[in-house]
């Protein structure tokens, strides 16, 4: 059986069966959707498959696989194990129901046949279960997966603030976590997951920035970061720097269309692009910065008067509310002002991380980037983390 | 950071509104909403008593986006629009993710006034434990904050065991209370740096008109 995620299946390979696989989930993401997607590209390969329900009707959830495309009654292969409509007090007419979805051993008894029958057992919402039922659920979990020698079992787990006993005990409950987390900045900007632990293969951790489209489900992109800055500040000398590869279109020493670079950072893929200094190209920055997940000033550092344009370049790109940082360029010259000074000369807020770098040699310009990504993703819930 | 709304000035991004029931608590939220809208906030009503489409007749030309909690959970599954997402109350995540992307559409387009009401805190407490309600809204509320909005939570005074109210104002430093003497009806603000006296409001129509 196969997770049916990009980039996932090609590092994992098969999921052997007997194993549990957990999507760990920021809960400011939109993350429910990888249990579905799970469950219904191997409904689509004939096995049987069986989608635990908590936190909505039987009628919603399919309407919710539909808004992926996916209509998942067209499969005889495919049915729900209710633990919802009792708790509403509504009917249910599905292949498996729990009558009171708060007593655990009438849950037991119900997953114990659906475990049985099926090839894979989804939980829509395995926090949910554990926050109505409390945290013996765990102690119930760790049966079905005993049981579960034929079938996998793979759950969505929201990450809420739980004490660190209960994210551990998760953790070590699952042969497989996959975490699903949210860029922070002021809103969730972007979304990204990666292995937090496997036992069945060997992979290094890797993470992949993912888009939910509808219908469609989830799609890994690879994430742009903007450089920018006034005329001759070092943008295309740092791209070139910090990437692996990179291409530049320059005419007499200035960039007239893009700086483009690749950098692997921390398992990311993330795509480059510096901008022209020219104002006659300012256009292209507000295109860009709509695109872009942050943006990287460089400034020349023996220049405070190009300040005010540098200034002037930021809001251009940051007027939708992307997080930057401050290259603090040429810092091998003697002019060089340091950057408490540029702080003040540029009247930039406390929290903007200035970062003193040499473009020409390389120096400081992961900083610049690892400063960057901290502000992007630092700031999550609890995610599991540890024992991986 | 201040909201300023009926001669108020709150000081806290996250707000409680407490009275007992009937006391006028999903008018003034809706007040609230309607006034700071028309000033041009961005505005997210949560819903967990009425159905979007109920919300928003009570609130006609005025642009405001609707977390649904009911229609889902008792109603047979409906559509959502580009302002009304619906959502099981069962559904803590969901919810979460639907306001969070109404936040994403507000910071996108530029706007950086936003108001939320969560209208009510009382009725997630009757589905889930006070314990998984708190995970919620320590998550809700640091949201609120960091994003720098300001957010209406009500709750039913008399409903909740003392502890479980005591707890919830550890999250909502600022408390709207409401109070009707039979014949009057009357509020106050009380945040850390604030407190203010009794003063009398009246219910005319959908309006609450201070007396
Ligand atoms: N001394 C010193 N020179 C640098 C440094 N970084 C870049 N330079 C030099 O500054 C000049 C301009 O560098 P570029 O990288 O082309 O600048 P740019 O910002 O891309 O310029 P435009 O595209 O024309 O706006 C080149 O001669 C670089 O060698 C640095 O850290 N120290
Ligand atoms: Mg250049």
């Amino acid at each position: 059986m196969r997770l049916g995620i990009p980039v996932l299946d090609e590092l994992l390979g098969r999921v052997p069966r007997g194993k549990t696989v957990t999507y760990s989930i920021d809960p400011e993401v939109e993350g429910d959707v990888f249990g579905m997607q799970t469950l219904y590209m191997n409904l689509e390969e004939g096995y049987e498959c069986a989608y635990v329900t908590s936190t909505m009707s039987p009628e919603s959830i399919r309407n919710r696989f539909k808004e992926f495309g996916w209509s998942v009654d067209d499969f005889k292969n495919f049915s729900i194990v209710d633990l919802y409509s009792r708790y509403v007090g509504a009917i249910s007419k599905e292949r498996y129901v729990v009558e009171d979805p708060t007593n655990l051993k009438e849950i037991d008894r119900i997953m114990s046949r659906a475990i049985e029958e099926n090839d894979l057992i989804v939980f829509g919402s395995l926090s949910t279960i554990l926050d109505v039922c409390g945290n013996e659920t765990l102690d119930y979990f760790e049966e079905w997966k005993d049981l579960s020698k034929k079938c996998v079992i793979v759950s969505n787990f929201t990450v809420w603030p739980y004490p660190n006993e209960v994210l551990g005990r998760v953790m070590d409950l699952s042969n497989a976590v996959i975490n699903i987390g949210g860029i922070h900045h002021r809103v969730v900007l972007g979304h990204y997951y990666g292995i937090l632990k496997v036992d069945w293969t060997d992979v290094r951790g890797r993470a992949v920035l993912f888009k939910v489209i509808k219908p469609g489900g989830v799609r890994a992109y690879i994430p742009k970061i903007l450089v920018t800055g006034p005329f001759n500040a070092g943008k295309t000398t740092f791209v070139h720097a910090i990437s692996k590869e990179a291409i530049s279109v320059d005419r007499l020493g200035t960039t007239v269309a893009l700086d483009h670079g690749k950098v692997e950072y921390k398992g990311f893929t993330i795509d480059i692009f510096g901008t022209p200094g020219q104002e006659r190209f300012d256009p292209i920055l507000r295109v860009l910065g709509g695109e872009a997940l942050g943006v990287i000033l460089v400034v020349d550092s023996t220049k405070p008067e190009t300040f005010p344009r540098a200034k002037q370049m930021l809001e251009k790109t940051t007027k939708f509310g992307l997080p930057y940082v401050i290259a603090a360029n040429k810092q091998d010259q003697p002019k060089a002002l340091k950057p408490d000074e540029i702080r003040r000369l540029m009247c930039l807020p406390d929290d903007v991380p200035i970062i003193p770098t040499v473009a020409t040699e390389g120096k400081g310009v992961y900083e610049v980037l690892d400063a960057l990504i901290s502000l992007l993703i630092g700031g999550g819930y609890g995610k599991l983390e540890g024992k991986a | 950071m201040m909201i300023k709304f009926l001669g108020l000035d709150v000081d806290a991004n996250n707000v409680m509104v407490l009275g007992p029931p009937l006391s006028g608590k999903s008018i003034l939220v809706r007040n609230i909403v309607y006034e700071k809208v028309l000033e041009g906030f961005g505005g997210i009503y949560v819903t967990t008593k009425d159905t979007a489409e109920d919300v928003l007749r009570t609130m006609e030309d005025v642009d405001v986006k609707v977390v649904d909690c009911v229609s889902k959970t008792i109603f047979s599954d409906a559509p959502d629009t580009e302002n009304i997402k619906r959502v099981s109350i069962m559904d803590l995540t969901g919810i979460s993710v639907r306001i969070n992307a109404f936040l994403e559409e507000f910071w996108k387009s530029g706007r950086r006034d936003v108001v939320m009401v969560f209208d009510s805190v009382s009725t997630v407490l009757m589905y889930l434990n006070p314990q998984m309600v708190f995970r919620f809204l320590h998550v809700l509320t640091n949201r609120m904050k960091s994003f720098g909005a300001f957010a209406f939570y009500t709750v039913d005074e008399g409903m909740h065991d003392e502890k479980v109210v005591a707890m919830l104002k550890q999250l909502l430093s600022g408390v709207i209370e409401l109070r009707d003497d039979g014949n009057s009806r009357f509020f106050r603000y009380i945040s850390p740096s604030k407190r203010m006296e009794w003063r009398r409001f009246d219910i005319e129509g959908r309006e609450v008109v201070i007396s």
